[in-house]
């Protein structure tokens, strides 16, 4: 047996023949572990455990204080735990987000992680063993078994772990931060050697000095990275298995404000467990920044800094605290970029970062709230949003006209007023009711509804949904606003809506719950797509479709609106798109405040629009459409900009002479 | 300081109006109420002096239950006290019957400052502020864009016609009819509303009116539209000429 072993454990008698030489037919290496721990080991062995145990719950102690005193999560419901267990699987498990958005960093990760797994059992045992407590014998038949496999694993590991080393510190791409992390090295490093002080073990002779010396060394690297997990980007290896789980129910959601007290993030007290839980799973892998329109355009806002400054926040800080958030209303202390209002009203809410966060951290309800702490108590002082907000006020439109402009154009479109008859209540929107360019693609999907024979009528009144002042964090105003929604469409017994701004349909459907049930509500994409077998095909041009982020990331339909497309010619994708769509730069109310500083976000994403070299650049959603209309006069070429309702109503039959309009 | 703003509540800019049966006032049912565009300037300029040299902002409105709604949005904004004189008949008496409403309910708080819009956005008769002065025997200026504190008394900028503005230096107590557009209003905001809860909103009773009116409402109409074409005949010359003596005269463009 021994013999047969040193053969296999020299790994050069592979196929040696003897009593004991099956093992090495079947190509098994063995696991040399140390025979004897003496006393002064054993002790060794247990103070260092301890020292290392102590410490890692020294260092995690607090941050697991910090959360549990954070604002209970109010609203918060385990269930549906189906939906959390796909999400645990698909993402913690299997790593598919990880992979999926950046595959080769992404895939070196996924082994590094399979590898922890697998070599979780490995560890327990290889401790275990120093105190003569070891379970799993090397030459049983599952030692066997299971240390090969784990072989396999850490072989992995090692070669992703120097990979993933090489990325870092070698290649750098810019998303893990200007300043090298050599903490990061430093783990690198003690991973690398648990798996070569692991795979080691199956090259020496057993009982020899330097099986004790392998053993001891994957002992030190064991209990150095311990305590290394919680003061580090590490953390995650703890808490973000957890923070997948617990992640809000759906995409980019605005939680409710509680109580009399409640205006949403304005100091440490309102910060809530689950945003605690998540600013503390960060790694730091800068994915959140990479997609981000603000960040990539030279605004100020960084969504990994946003979550790193809550961090530091309550690091520093702490939770139940009445210290304001915000560096502006913070005016003692050094100005933070990172975590202030030209910050946090920098974004446009497109909701790349928290589709790309891999350890579920939910960028825009953090965002989205350190607006309304800010809005709600009236520290947000900006000309153009006051003008927004007051214009949503006084005339229930985002453009500031007088309602009367509405009816005007609803006489002379001739639309039918909603009167219960008809099928669909076609919500005009601000831009459909009021927009010159929304007006036209209003206009043109009335059109097509005509064509196929459904029947439809529009709202006597109808006031904005609230978008803008949801996203900028006027709560009152978006109260009001979807109270009055909730209410006109109650009276008028509107049972089906379809309305062409991604904005309004989101709002309606997810938003205004917090106000009451709103009728059921789809985007004119989904109206046609369904419909697209009665729509004429055409031929000829390419057109490019830019996915909007309201209807792509916050609704997933990416399908709908491309059948729409191919019905009207050759689809051409952009370089990004669909859930790596880059924003045009109007949401979460930026269309409205402004000139932004650095270059344009509808510039960049134009360009990249125009390069493929399509004829048409085709939207679905009115605000992209004001957005790339004026970056369109800036591109070397200037294709044809057209919704998709235009692109379908062009092929229709001009309306016989007389005929309704 | 302790300011008082008058504020009145008017329909709404962009709400369709329809004449009333009798042909005197307006329907007033489902028509929704705002503050007169003025007044919200006046009540800007109150909050803003209030931030900075401190003291007490107290609006008041006169005019059925319904106000009471302009003046809790007041309160939201961040006035600290409103007062309510309940009074129906306000469409019964002339501006100096409701001056006299409003000047009882502000002698008994004795303020250092009355702002007040310069007219209102319904009826436009610009005088309530005037009279209101008359009454309670201060000092006033009209047309006033901004407002500054001095060490006398107070320094303000008035518009003249034609762009030009005027500074004028005036005695406290006083009482000043504020221009719209001189100040940037705020919006209002959740805690406001929330704040507003607990503050005061008093109603008193308007007395009766001591006179009869000596002006009222004798119809209200909506404005005719008028289309009026006119064809310019003769030469070049002369149609040039003509055009010219209509848009200087007639049109005032030029
Ligand atoms: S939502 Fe979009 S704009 Fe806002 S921080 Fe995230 S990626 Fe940037
Ligand atoms: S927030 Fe998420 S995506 Fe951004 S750096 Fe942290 S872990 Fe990465």
């Amino acid at each position: 047996m021994r013999v047969a072993m040193l053969h296999c454990g020299g790994a050069t008698a592979i196929g040696f023949l003897g009593r004991a030489g099956d093992a090495c037919l079947l190509g098994t290496l063995i696991l040399a572990e140390p025979e004897h721990f003496s006393g002064t080991e054993i002790t060794l062995l247990l103070l260092a455990m301890l020292a290392s145990a102590g410490l890692f719950l020294q260092r995690l102690w607090p941050i697991l204080q910090t959360i549990h005193h954070a604002q209970p999560e109010q609203d918060f419901h385990l269930r549906p735990l189906g939906r959390r267990t796909a999400a645990f699987v698909w993402e913690v498990l299997l790593q598919g987000k990880v992979i999926r958005q950046r595959p080769l960093p992404g895939l070196a990760h996924a082994f590094v992680f399979w590898g922890f797994l697998a070599f979780a059992l490995v560890s327990l045992n290889h401790v275990a063993t120093g105190l003569r407590l070891g379970f799993l014998p090397p030459q049983s038949w599952a030692g066997r078994f299971y240390f090969d496999f784990a072989a396999v694993w850490a072989l992995l590991v090692a070669v992703s772990i120097v990979g993933l080393f090489v990325r870092r510190f070698f290649v750098r791409p810019i998303w893990l931060g200007e300043h090298l992390s050599y903490e990061s090295g430093v783990i690198a490093g003690l991973i690398f050697l648990l798996m070569v002080s692991y795979l080691g073990a199956f090259a020496v002779a057993p009982g020899g000095s330097a099986v004790k010396l392998l053993w001891w060394s994957h002992t030190a690297a064991l209990l150095v990275f311990l305590p290394l997990i919680p003061h580090t980007k590490h953390l995650h290896l703890v808490l973000s298995p957890l923070t997948v789980f617990l992640k809000r129910d759906s995409f980019a959601q605005i939680p409710r404000l509680h109580g009399d007290e409640d205006f949403g993030l304005v100091a440490g007290k309102d910060v809530t467990q689950l945003i605690a839980l998540q600013t503390y799973s960060c790694v730091e892998c800068g994915r959140c920044t990479e997609h981000c329109p603000a960040a990539t355009t030279g605004k100020v806002l960084n969504p990994k800094e946003v979550v790193l400054g809550l961090r530091s926040y309550l690091n520093t800080v702490g939770p139940a605290s009445e210290v304001p958030l915000l560096a502006e209303a913070r005016p003692d202390t050094a100005y933070a970029p990172t975590l202030s209002m030209e910050a946090v009203f920098g974004c446009t809410t497109c909701g790349s970062c928290e589709f790309q966060c891999p350890v579920g951290i939910q960028h825009v309800p953090v965002i989205v709230g350190l607006r309304r702490g800010a809005v709600n108590t009236g520290t947000w002082e900006d000309d153009y949003g006051t003008k927004l907000f007051l214009a949503l006020e006084k005339h229930g439109n985002a453009l500031g006209l007088s309602a009367a402009e509405r009816d005007k154009f609803v006489t002379k479109q001739g639309f039918p007023i909603f009167d219960g008859t008809q099928e669909y209540c076609l919500w005009l929107g601000c831009m459909g009711g009021y927009d010159p360019k929304g007006r036209e693609i209003i206009a043109d999907f009335a059109r097509v509804m005509h064509f196929l024979g459904t029947s439809f009528g529009v709202l006597k009144k109808e006031r904005c949904t609230g978008d803008p002042a949801r996203r900028l964090g006027n709560d009152l105003l978006f109260g009001t606003l979807a109270d009055s929604g909730l209410k006109s469409l109650e009276a008028a017994k509107v049972q089906k809506i379809v309305a062409i701004c991604p904005h309004c349909v989101r709002t309606i459907a997810e938003d205004w719950r917090e106000y009451g049930i709103a009728p059921q509500i789809e985007h004119h994409s989904e109206f046609m797509a369904r419909h697209r077998d009665r729509l004429p095909q055409q031929q000829g041009q390419s057109i490019v479709y830019h996915d909007p982020c309201y209807l792509g990331r916050y609704r997933e339909q990416y399908d709908a609106p491309r059948q729409v497309v191919q019905q009207a010619g050759a689809l051409v994708e952009a370089p990004r798109h669909r859930e790596r769509s880059f924003c045009c730069g109007a949401g979460g109310g930026l269309a409205f405040l402004g000139e932004e500083h650095g270059e344009r976000v509808s510039h960049v994403r134009a360009q990249e629009l125009v390069a493929t070299g399509a004829d048409v650049v085709g939207t679905a959603c009115p605000f992209c459409n004001t957005m790339f209309r004026d970056a369109l006069h800036e591109t070397e070429r200037q294709p044809q900009l057209l919704d998709i309702a235009q692109l379908t109503a062009r092929a229709l039959p001009s309306q016989p002479p007389g005929g309704e309009p | 300081m302790k300011i008082v703003v008058a504020v009145k509540q008017v329909p709404e800019r962009d709400a369709a109006i329809r004449v009333g049966a009798d042909g005197r006032w307006i329907e007033e049912e489902d028509l929704s109420y705002t503050i007169n565009e003025p007044d919200a300037y006046a009540l800007e300029e109150a909050l803003q002096l209030k931030e900075k040299h401190g003291g007490e902002v107290v609006v008041v409105g006169a005019g059925p239950e319904r106000v009471t709604s302009t003046l809790r949005e007041a309160l939201a904004k961040g006035a600290d006290r409103a007062i309510h004189v309940e009074a129906v008949d306000l469409g019964e008496r002339d501006t100096l019957g409701v001056a006299q409403v409003l000047a009882d309910a502000i002698a008994a708080e004795a303020p250092d400052l009355v702002l007040t819009g310069l007219q209102s956005d319904d009826l436009g008769l610009g005088q309530t502020g005037v009279v209101m002065a008359e009454l309670l025997g201060l000092p006033h200026a009209t047309i006033i864009m901004q407002v500054e504190v001095t060490a006398s008394g107070l320094r303000v900028k008035q518009e003249l016609e034609d762009g030009w503005f005027q500074h004028v230096e005036m005695p406290l107590p006083a009482l000043l009819t504020m221009q719209s557009g001189g100040n940037k209003l705020r919006y209002a905001t959740l805690m406001g509303i929330k704040k507003a809860k607990a503050k005061e909103l008093k109603t008193e009773t308007a007395a009766a009116a001591a006179a009869s009116p000596s002006a009222r409402l004798e119809r209200v109409y909506l404005p005719q539209r008028q289309k009026h074409t006119e064809m310019l005949t003769g030469s070049p010359a002369e149609v040039a000429a003509k055009l010219v003596q209509i848009l200087k005269n007639d049109v005032r463009v030029l």
